[in-house]
């Protein structure tokens, strides 16, 4: 008999410690309800970028030499050079460049190994289009920069969390000369000669 | 004839047309799961011929324990060990059907001499109304008291049934089973049991 | 108690002195509040949808609809809308006429149950004698209309799905049951106006929740698992079962499923409110108030007052009830079958069984407190 008792005793506590449990998660979720949405309001907000973001491939035309170093160093040998060997100059002339943008994986090999910098990444990610042959860029449409989200007057830009001021989360209604947390490239120089000095 | 009367007759008839219809396909359709869905209608409309009597509870509890209960459990075994498989003829299947059928026939000549006998006329009681579970209750307590504890003892021992059936501690020896007609049985997977019994069933 | 406002006579009055007779007066009045109650109860959906939306995003430092009218009220209705404009689909070796009936069997006694709901002394569509057991009674339908659904579609899914509801539907059915029968057994009725009357007079001391702490979690609990909200959302669970029983629905069938599903816990939350919270009242006894402020009792701006504050009372308590749900569903995780066949088995049966015997005995020797 006490031993049943015991064992009721024991499921009662059990059972009060679960909706303990329970009462805690649902204080959780309550709390969450008054703290501010971390959503971006996309089409009229936007993030941006960071300076190492890797987005739509910028190229120019004039710099290339056709070299095809970027096709070699493509994990799928993507970007199309397609160059004429001209005999006056012995030089190659190119005639067109085009990306896939539907295939790229945005690696940035190309970039990386190009020997005159005649590519380089844009912040450009809207690739949205309703035929995937659209995202075929040849060199003109490579040529073309991105519209910055920082000149755009429809849209809002806010920071990505990395160039926040220390202790703020939030992007929204931030001064503009908030300075992010860190250093700045010019201060850790001037930091390093000064330690060069001493 | 006022509106009330004119709708009570109309439903009447609609809800006998139902109950008839209804369990005509349950007897007649070869579908067991549409046989079953309809099974449900025939109890609903039986609820409706009870509302139109001025039962309500006897309406609602016909409804719950009925289509609720009842019916949700016969769907249940069907869809459980639905197959759809034709069982095999029987020998001799014609013996079980004559004699349903002569079960059905004494039972239908029973009820329509019931049905003649008994003399049609209105209750000269008070209508229960929104009090009729007082009544029925306090007919529970007095005078069906001894059908209403047989009736709680029943459904006791089926619920002892059911719980014993389910903890499988005692089983009987399936070895010297006849073989069993393979047109009665529904397919089912062999199941692996721990005997408390025999310890024969780890030997095998 | 004074009997308040009678929409009904005075409807029924005016007629017949327009010169109609009186039994078509009465016929005209008839329809007139089940098609608000409908309309009522699809509002309320809508509501639900958007309070669901809005308060799941929040729970999720989201934003949720915003821009669909103002603070994204009006996404429900283009929810609603893009179901009816939607094909109309029936798979290839389904069961179309099981198909096509699964929804309706689903949605009709779920609507139908809203002819109980009180809203104030007499602004319900009929006080019946039955009154919440109707109730239990029409939602005991509703599994069918699953099983139906789950079997036509021809997806193991969804027969899967289909048989979990029907399980769940019927092992909860007991203990809410029993839980209610314990409040009916305290007002001496089953009818929810009674229930209600039962409980006033003494403002928000004198609700259910007070006598009835242990029957308050198992119906709330129970009232969970019927209307398939996230800790028992089994049926649908969509990591294991696609969407159960609705997998191969769309268009106008899936909005009935959808809409029957908010229905009922709409339904449900007002239940719940009639039977445990206190229906109409407002926390203070207003009569009480009246008293106090010396207006009398058959004043007609009072009557009225009070009549809009029961409707309001109603559905605010309804609607922190629905406002809990949420926020339980983005809090709990969801249970498997067993857990959830044995808690309703082996826990939530016989605590109800013991708190059914201790109302009554307490109901036998406090028969001031529990009701005589």
């Amino acid at each position: 008999m006490l031993k049943f008792l015991k064992q009721v005793g024991d499921y009662t506590k059990e059972t009060v410690q679960a909706a303990r449990y329970i009462g805690q998660g649902l204080s959780v979720t309550f709390d969450h309800m008054r703290r501010r949405p971390v959503t971006v309001q996309y089409p009229y907000e936007k993030l941006i970028p960071s300076e190492r973001f890797r987005g739509r491939i910028h190229f120019e035309f004039d710099k290339c030499i056709s070299c095809e170093v970027c096709v070699r160093v493509c994990p799928i040998n993507l970007p199309v050079v397609d160059w004429e060997f001209n005999k006056e100059t012995k030089k190659k002339k190119l005639k067109h460049y085009s990306i896939d943008f539907g295939v790229c994986i945005f690696c940035g090999n190309c970039v990386e190994y190009c020997p005159t910098n005649c590519l380089s990444m844009t912040e450009e990610y809207e690739l949205a289009t309703y035929d995937r042959h659209e995202l075929n860029y040849d060199n003109v449409a490579l040529g073309r920069l991105p519209y910055k989200v920082t000149d755009d007057p429809m849209v809002t830009p806010l920071r990505e969390l990395a160039y926040l001021p220390k202790g703020v989360t939030d992007p929204h209604d931030l001064p503009a000369d908030a300075q992010r947390v860190g250093l700045r490239p010019e201060q850790i120089l001037e930091q390093m000669e000064k330690n060069g000095d001493s | 004839m006022n509106l009330a009367q004119g709708v009570q007759i109309v439903s009447f008839g609609l809800l006998t047309l139902m109950v008839i219809g209804a369990s005509l396909g349950v007897v007649l359709l070869p579908n067991v799961v549409y046989a079953a869905f309809l099974l449900g209608g025939v109890f609903i409309s039986m609820a409706g011929l009870y509302l139109l009597l001025n039962a309500d509870f006897v309406a609602a509890a016909q409804v719950l324990i009925y289509v609720g209960a009842v019916n949700v459990l016969i769907l249940f075994a069907i869809m459980l060990v639905n197959k759809r498989e034709d069982f095999l003829p029987l020998k001799r299947g014609w013996i079980r059907k004559a004699a349903t059928g002569m079960v059905c026939a004494g039972l239908f000549a029973l009820l329509s001499t019931m049905v003649l006998t008994t003399s049609w006329n209105f209750s000269t009681g008070a209508i229960a109304g929104n009090d009729s579970i007082i009544v029925i209750a306090k007919h529970f307590f007095t005078d069906f008291l001894l059908p209403f504890e047989l009736a709680s003892v029943l459904l006791l021992m089926a619920l002892v049934g059911a719980i014993i059936l389910a903890r499988r501690e005692f089983i009987p020896e399936e070895t010297d089973m006849p073989a069993r007609d393979a047109a009665l049985t529904l397919p089912e997977r062999p199941r692996e049991l721990m005997s408390v019994s025999s310890s024969s069933e780890f030997n095998r | 108690m004074n009997p308040g406002i009678d929409l009904q006579e005075t409807f029924i009055q005016s007629l017949v002195e327009l010169g109609l007779p009186a039994d078509l007066a009465k016929a005209i009045w008839m329809p007139l509040p089940m098609l608000l109650m409908i309309i009522g109860a699809t509002v309320g959906v809508l509501v639900t949808v958007w309070l669901e939306r809005k308060i799941s995003a929040a729970a999720q430092q989201r934003i949720g609809p915003e821009f669909i009218g103002p603070l994204g009220v009006l996404a429900p209705v283009a929810d609603g809308l893009k179901l009816v404009f939607k094909e109309d689909v029936v798979p290839a070796k389904a069961d179309a006429l099981l198909f096509t009936l699964g929804p309706v069997i689903v949605v009709i006694p779920v609507f139908l149950s809203y002819l109980i709901v009180p809203f104030g002394q007499n602004l319900v569509i009929t006080d019946l004698g039955m009154g919440v057991f109707i109730w239990i009674t029409l939602s005991s339908i509703a599994p069918i209309g699953l099983l139906m659904a789950g079997y036509a579609s021809n997806n193991k899914y969804s027969l899967l799905g289909g048989l979990r509801a029907a399980a769940q539907s019927i092992s909860y059915e007991i203990p809410l049951a029993l839980s209610v029968l314990a409040i009916a057994m305290m007002s001496n009725s089953l009818s929810t106006i009674d229930i209600v009357q039962q409980q006033s007079g003494y403002g928000i001391l004198g609700w259910n929740i007070w006598r009835q702490p242990v029957g308050f979690i198992i119906f709330w609990i129970a009232i969970l698992a019927e209307c398939e909200r996230l800790p028992f959302d089994l049926p649908e669970a969509e990591e294991e079962l696609v969407a159960g029983y609705q997998t191969e629905y769309a268009g106008m069938k899936f909005g009935l499923f959808y809409l029957g599903s908010y229905v009922n816990l709409v339904l449900s939350s007002l239940l719940f409110a009639v039977l445990y919270l206190g229906g109409w009242d407002f926390p203070v006894p207003i009569n009480l108030l009246a008293g106090w402020v010396g207006i009398s009792e058959t004043n007609t701006i009072l009557q009225v007052v009070t009549a809009a504050l029961g409707i309001t009372m109603t559905l605010l308590k309804a609607y922190f009830l629905v406002f809990l749900a949420v926020l339980m569903r983005w809090t709990v995780p969801r249970v498997r079958i067993d857990q959830l066949l044995d808690l309703g088995w082996k826990f939530l049966l016989p605590i109800s069984l013991v708190n059914l015997l201790l109302t009554a005995a307490l109901k036998i020797s406090f028969p001031l407190a529990f009701g005589g």
